[in-house]
């Protein structure tokens, strides 16, 4: 416990318990701040959202490194030099690596989880992925890495420039 | 290449967020003890430390000046006098009022305290500083345990 000064040993007072706040018969005041906050894509990433609306994903390429950047950045990581050009990428590739969650984005318990995966998209370079969902009716047990995946767009008048317009990645069939 | 300087986020492809920043807020038990009277009771609670000669309103459950626990408990006045008042345009996210509210901070009688409400029943131009009010309640159904349990203040 706080020590005050040399007379006073103690806060005076008593500590507040949950229980007592939480009682129904207490009064409260809840509130909830107006605080907003605004998220800018900056120059890369707004090209990248925009370019999601027509279904195409794209990227940048630095010429110093040869590796290509998705999602794009207009400053390599890498070389800390400017990025040249935008590339499009597919909208396959490959598993990195992949989670299966029982929590939801609230930290709720679920009972169907939520597949997640980082996914290397063809034609962006090895170790450079985007992480989205995994279609919903795949069993979990059949998740691996390097497992060949697919993005399913939502209908174009429902795509709003999100990485969510693509609405998950779905295994493709071989042959 | 060169990038152009920007500095305005909705130019820019942009997500607008809402910050969940809650909080519950506890008025303490002296509080409490005073919104529940004011509530159920339509009166004002105050404390009175003796050895200050001073009265709390809102009531404080300790003595802010020689820290003595304060358990004398007096039903004071619901009627005080304009301290100060100003005359408000905006609401607290910087928005224009529809009408401007007439906002004064009102001495509660026979107390040392008060309390900043709405001064009703009067335009800006009859306001006066010095002016005797009386506190104006809601409707008991209405009463929700807060300050604004009390309607307005209003000349005597």
């Amino acid at each position: 416990m706080m020590t005050m000064s040399e007379k006073m040993k103690e806060v005076p007072g008593i500590y507040l318990r949950d229980a007592e706040l939480k009682a129904k018969d207490a009064i409260t005041f809840k509130w909830r701040p107006n605080a907003k906050y605004v998220w800018a894509g900056g120059i890369a990433y707004s090209r990248y959202l925009e370019e999601l609306k027509n279904g195409r994903i794209i990227g940048r390429h630095c010429s110093e490194c040869e590796r290509i950047l998705v999602p794009p950045r207009m400053f390599c990581d890498k070389c800390f030099r400017a990025t040249d050009e935008w590339v499009y990428v597919k909208d396959t590739g490959t598993i990195n690596t992949y989670s299966v969650s029982y929590l939801d984005a609230d930290a709720n318990r679920i009972k169907e989880p939520i597949l997640v995966a980082v996914i290397e998209l063809d034609g962006a370079s090895e170790g450079i992925g985007i992480l989205h969902y995994v279609d919903p009716k795949v069993d979990p047990k059949d998740l691996h890495v390097g497992m060949r995946l697919k993005a399913v767009w939502k209908p174009e008048k429902e795509r709003t420039g999100s990485v969510t317009d693509i609405a998950y990645f779905e295994p493709i069939k071989e042959g | 290449m060169s990038f152009d300087k920007n500095t305005n986020p909705l130019k820019l492809h942009h997500v607008i967020g809402d910050m969940e920043a809650d909080y519950i807020y506890t008025p303490g038990i002296a509080g409490d003890k005073f919104f529940k009277t004011l509530r159920d009771e339509g009166k004002f609670l105050a404390t009175h430390c003796e050895s200050c000669d001073h009265t709390y309103l809102p009531p404080r459950m300790y003595c802010e000046r020689c820290f003595l626990k304060l358990d004398k408990w007096i039903e004071a006045e619901s009627t005080g006098v304009v301290d100060t008042f100003t005359l408000v345009s905006e609401d607290s996210n910087g928005d224009k009022l529809t009408e401007p509210v007439l906002v004064a901070f009102i001495r509660i009688d026979k107390t040392n305290g008060g309390v900043i409400h709405k001064l009703g029943g009067i335009d800006a131009e009859s306001a006066k500083v010095g002016m005797k009010v009386k506190a104006v309640l809601k409707d008991k159904s209405k009463r929700t345990g807060g300050l604004t349990d009390i309607a307005h203040f209003t000349p005597q």
